[in-house]
């Protein structure tokens, strides 16, 4: 008796520590295969984890705001923003100076990615020193930011980026490797360290789990609040940085679908909506599920605009199991 | 003596308050008007009544859902979504005007309140965040509208439609106009005398509090999200018969618009204020201003702008204002 | 002692918070190690005085004076690089990192910018075995039981180089033998000329540590004495500003049927276990115990607010079962939740609606689906009047009223409509004095009007001097039932620690 209950328990713990996700991809991974072997075929597998990259460095900025408690709706419209700026800084600078390629990708990345990280800031110090609602202020300067960014191109792409930044970084390899995975796994490996090793990691989750205490404790909360709002800023950035690189252009229409697929990464992490908990790893997890799904979708043809669809039905999906498997229900 | 001195200050902010809502949208307007004289003719003033209206009813739905501390993201999708299929729907029947109208109607109705049990359900009965609930069912509901006609309108009504819904007058005053107020008038009386409406109220200010006293809290936010998302159908249908057209793009930026105004008419986003009069209020300002930088011939970009910018203000004036009376 | 340095000396501190004053310029000081106890009920400013000190309260007025230096704006951070340590009664400890990492937490050792674990792991062992008491390093915070939460607290106030340590009744939730432990720590704090603000309206402590006590009533000073010489009676008169005996109300308890009766309790979440007892029509039964013993989780669970996992429950004679706190209001069972902020209140809502709300389903009120809105403000008016809420301001939003008034408008909604059992949970938690005895009388009313009443408290006196029968609870049991003139202080506080277990009937 007391035996089956702690199998049950032990169970549903290892599904709620991303047993459950992992069961799903292996699951997925073997259906599909069963109907359409190519999606274990080499192309198909660099395909889906160079989507898995991308997919992640968004969701790392969103899981952190979603640990201290908020969720970062603007990261779709960063995206974009980061794309035209990259490709019209960029552009600038070639003129400037046309012999320096090298020197202008890197600055022209640089500043997009300073700019987003600033508006990021804005953002945390809208919802920290006058705490105001996360997903207002960041839904509202969704709007700003959009507004600006059509204002700008009027939604026509930008062209005229060199080819060492399309093709060499955006198509690229690192000793044989996609250069946006090795992006992807650098920036993961950062988060992860940052969770794991520096005092800055455990100020965030124990902001996001008691900002009072934490307070008390001495963690300048503002800051840290602050701070991670930007580090999103600039995860979108980059995010909008490497697509510009492999579209070839700078568009103002990309990247709307990246809230809710890095909201859902994030929560099929484990991320808890309470805030307080979220590992790095385990977001990457999420979005490789959700990056598997599409794959396995397009592969079985099945039409490209059922999978916002999907999409939606997998986020309420994980949120139920979390709540499910964690026990975590409150009368009334 | 305090607090008598206080409460009396306070009850004459109150008697005040709807009016003084209404002080920016009249700013805004008489700016306007000097800069484009256009602003204040006959016209463009029936015009922006019947936008006001049409923005009023779904702020209303929108403001129902946060007096119990929730919001529905969805809103704007479910507008496109019930434009389309009550179109769709009405198309088979289009040879019996008023079995067209009959079908258009309930469709709709339908449609409506099943999209806001759904979304009622998560929130109350399975309790997740609303806000996850509604992005999830506002990306739901963007893959069925766009699927289903693959994106085109559906068009091609029966002249009865159009009649009914949009271009009878009553006492000279727009049929949408009548149909809209009446509704907000029941909304009102429901929010203010029904049993229903309080408990919403007491939800929103603490939901534990409303359990503690007896209140079914689930049935009644199951109620809050079914009915804003009916009062969304509603204009999806009017609005669908002023187009005579189903439009999958109607709502695109419905839910910022919504929530703008509420906050705007003075609903609080925690939950617990606000009411028909923040509906009417907040609507009339977002339309002085659009229909404003519309005259005035300001980029719809820059009205995007605009729009986030008077939100985040917007919310900064809505934390003062209420933590001023509650710290 | 007296010639000691001053380490903190504040002068005329003052802070108001909406229409009431926290504290009225108030006098404080504490010297290099002395035990400074400062008494007070709740609500008469101890907290704030502590949160003014540690920089979480900026006062309007006042001088704060530490260690000679005048400060002007004190911030957390600030007080802690100047020494200034506080356990406070809600937890400052982070549930989702371990014991250790809260120890760090904030002051963490790194090596260029990495966490240097290795170096931290060893700080912190060697400071536990200094310590003298055990503490589980590796844990989750969130997996400790109360009490050692408690030692992980102070021994975080503790770690890291203290000149004031704050204490704000750290012994709620300890057992004896681990008070014992504390009060030898404490000892040897002192003797490194430490000083200790000591927070604690137990006797028991007070006569054993202080040096000082400091009494505050209604946010004002009333006296600073010497702890050697001072009698209970003498600083309990001080705290209530009334002779003790004025302050409980008589009370003729006329026991009849069993209106209450619960055999065999247990919640699911195991915080109450096989817990049985009853009330009778006409009298108030005490339910005493420490903080976290479950006591107040009984209310919870037959009013349908937590979820049972065993037992019966019967009204009036016949078995019910719980379903929500709609189904017992209308079985005639009312509850008071101890916690006015999460449970008890809509705070921008009006005092009306919020005394209205349990009784909306009534005919004369909303039965029919519509209100009745002038019989409802007529009733509301009449209860808040028998409650003496005062100013009676009806429309008024419940977060513009002080305490006193606030737990009266939740009393409201109980007497709004015709109840036979309440249970009563922390009913004078953080209130003024006037007050208090105004809920006694009501307290009475309800009882001698043959009520059936069960009152949780956590203030022993009100217990002993308002019950005709009592219960006592230890780690979520029953462990004794007390009658007649076994009711005395010492029979309660005996079994508060679950040494005897006697026939609970």
């Amino acid at each position: 008796m007391t035996m089956g209950v702690s199998t049950t328990i032990r169970i549903k713990r290892f599904l709620a520590n991303g047993g459950l996700v992992l069961l799903l991809i292996a699951g997925i991974v073997f259906i599909t295969y069963l109907i359409q072997p190519r999606i274990l075929a080499y192309q198909n597998v660099i395909n889906v984890l160079r989507n898995t990259a991308i997919l992640s460095i968004i969701s790392m900025g969103q899981m952190l705001v979603m640990i201290v408690g908020g969720f970062d709706l603007s990261v779709g419209v960063l995206v974009a923003f980061a794309s035209i700026e990259t490709a019209i800084v960029m552009g600038w600078m070639l003129q400037i100076m046309p012999d320096l390629a090298p020197l202008a990708i890197v600055l022209s990345v640089l500043i997009a990615l300073g700019t987003c990280g600033m508006i990021g800031m804005v953002n945390g110090m809208l919802v920290a020193v006058l705490s105001l609602s996360p997903f207002l202020v960041t839904l509202a300067m969704s709007s700003v930011v959009a507004g600006v960014t059509f204002y700008i191109t009027k939604g026509i792409p930008i062209y005229g980026m060199p080819e060492s930044f399309t093709i060499g970084f955006g198509r690229g390899f690192i000793f044989g490797v996609p250069t946006v995975i090795v992006i992807g796994l650098a920036t993961v490996l950062i988060i992860f360290a940052m969770q794991r090793f520096t005092a800055f990691g455990r100020h965030v989750y124990a902001v996001g789990s008691n900002p009072v205490a934490s307070r008390q404790s001495g963690i300048g909360v503002t800051r840290t609040l602050m701070l991670i709002y930007g580090i999103s800023g600039v995860t979108a950035a980059l995010t909008g940085v490497i697509l510009t690189a492999r579209i070839g252009s700078g568009q103002s229409t990309i990247g709307s679908s990246f809230v809710l697929e890095s909201i859902a990464a994030a929560v099929l992490g484990g991320v808890s909506l309470m805030g307080g908990s979220g590992r790095a790893e385990r977001v990457v997890a999420g979005a490789l599920f959700l990056s598997i799904v599409s794959n396995a979708m397009n592969l079985l043809r099945i039409d490209s605009k059922f999978q916002t669809l999907v999409l939606g039905a997998v986020l309420i999906a994980a949120v139920c199991a979390e709540l499910f498997l964690k026990g975590r229900r409150e009368r009334g | 003596m305090a607090d008598t001195l206080f409460s009396s200050h306070l009850a004459f902010l109150q008697r005040l308050g709807p009016l003084q809502r209404l002080l920016p949208s009249i700013f805004v307007f008489a700016g306007f008007a000097m800069y484009q004289p256009t602003v204040i003719s006959t016209g463009n003033l029936w015009n922006i009544a019947i936008q006001t209206s049409y923005l009023a009813i779904f702020t209303m739905g929108q403001v129902i859902v946060l007096l119990t501390a929730g919001l529905d993201l969805s809103i704007g999708l479910t507008v496109s979504y019930v434009s389309i299929t009550a179109a769709l729907a009405m198309m088979q029947a289009v040879d019996s005007p008023t079995l067209a109208l009959l079908i258009f109607l309930s469709t709709g109705l339908m449609l409506g309140a099943v999209i806001g049990a759904f979304n009622g359900f998560f929130v109350a009965v399975v309790n997740i965040n609303p806000f996850v609930v509604t992005l999830a069912t506002f990306n739901i509901l963007l893959a069925l509208s766009s699927t289903i006609t693959d994106g085109f309108p559906v068009s091609g009504f029966p002249p009865l439609i159009g009649e009914a819904l949009v271009n009878t007058e009553i006492f000279g005053i727009p049929i949408p106009i009548v149909i809209i107020a009446a509704l907000l008038l029941v909304v009102h009386i429901l929010l203010s005398r029904s049993v229903f409406g309080r408990s919403l109220y007491l939800i929103g200010s603490n939901r534990r509090m409303a359990f503690t006293a007896g209140i079914n809290v689930r049935l009644h936010l199951l109620g809050a999200y079914t009915l804003c998302s009916a009062l969304a159908a509603i204009g999806a249908l009017l609005l669908t018969a002023r187009a005579g057209s189903g439009e999958p793009n109607f709502g695109g930026s419905l839910a910022l618009e919504t929530i703008a105004a509420a906050v705007i008419g003075g609903a609080r986003l925690r939950g617990g204020e606000g009411g028909v009069a923040s509906a009417i209020t907040g609507a009339l300002f977002v339309t002085v201003l659009s229909n404003g930088m519309n005259l005035a011939r300001i980029d719809g970009y820059i009205q995007q702008f605009s729009i986030g910018a008077i939100i985040i203000l917007s919310l900064i004036v809505d934390r003062y204002s209420h933590s001023n009376r509650s710290s | 002692m007296a010639d000691a340095p001053k380490l903190l000396d504040m002068t005329s501190i003052t802070k108001r918070y909406g229409p009431s004053l926290a504290l009225d310029q108030v006098d404080f000081d504490l010297r290099a190690g002395e035990i400074h106890v400062l008494f007070g009920e709740n609500g008469a400013g101890k907290s704030t005085l502590i949160n003014v000190i540690t920089g979480n309260v900026k006062p309007e007025a006042g001088k704060y004076i530490l260690e000679g230096a005048p400060i002007s704006d004190m911030t957390p951070q600030q007080a802690r690089n100047l020494g200034i340590s506080a356990v406070f009664q809600e937890f400052s400890l982070i549930p989702d990192l371990s014991v250790e990492e809260n120890l760090f937490l904030g002051r963490e050792k790194s090596r260029s910018g990495f966490l240097n674990k290795a170096v931290m792991h060893r700080e912190a062992q060697d400071f536990v075995k200094k310590l003298g008491f055990e503490i589980p390093l590796e844990h989750q915070v969130s997996d400790l039981p109360r009490a050692q939460r408690q030692m992980v607290e102070i021994a975080k106030a503790l770690f890291g180089k203290a000149r004031i340590l704050i204490l704000d009744e750290p012994t709620a939730s300890l057992t004896d033998a681990d008070a014992d432990i504390l009060f030898d720590l404490l000892a040897d704090v002192k003797a490194e000329g430490i000083g200790i603000i000591y927070v604690s309206h137990r006797m028991r402590e007070i006569r054993m540590l202080a040096d000082r006590v400091t009494v505050l009533r209604g946010g004002k000073k009333v006296a600073t004495v010497d702890g050697t010489d001072i009698t209970e009676d003498q600083l309990v008169e001080m705290m209530v500003g009334r002779h003790v005996g004025e302050l409980y109300p008589k009370i003729t308890h006329q026991p009849d049927k069993v209106m209450l009766d619960i055999q065999h309790l247990s919640s699911a979440d195991g915080n109450v276990r096989d817990v049985s007892l009853n009330v009778r029509s006409g009298e108030i039964v005490g339910l005493a115990g420490l903080v976290g013993c479950g006591k107040g989780e009984v209310g919870r669970l037959v009013f349908g607010l937590d979820e049972i996992a065993s037992g019966r429950v019967s009204i009036d004679g016949s078995e019910v079962t719980v379903k929500s706190p709609r189904s017992m209001l209308r079985k005639g069972v009312c509850y008071f939740p101890a916690d006015r902020g999460t449970d008890g209140l809509a705070f921008n809502r009006p005092i009306r609606e919020n005394a209205s709300a349990a009784a909306l389903d009534l005919k004369s009120i909303g039965g029919s689906g519509w209100l009745h809105r002038s019989s409802e403000a007529s009733k509301v008016r009449t209860v808040l009047e028998k409650l003496h809420v005062r100013p009676l301001l009806p429309e008024q939003l419940v977060v513009q009223f002080s305490g006193g008034n606030r737990q009266k408008v939740m009393l409201a909604r109980g007497l709004m409509r015709d109840l036979k059992i309440f249970l009563f949970d922390e009913p004078t938690v953080g209130i003024d004095v006037g007050a208090k005895v105004e809920i006694y009388e009501l307290l009475r009313d309800l009882a001698q009007g043959g009520a059936a009443i069960l009152l949780v408290s956590s203030e022993l006196p009100e217990i002993l001097n308002l019950s005709n029968r009592i219960y006592v609870m230890h780690d979520g049991e029953v462990v004794r039932h007390l009658e007649g003139k076994t009711r005395t202080e010492s029979e309660v506080l005996k079994s508060f620690f679950g040494r005897e277990k006697e026939g609970v009937t």
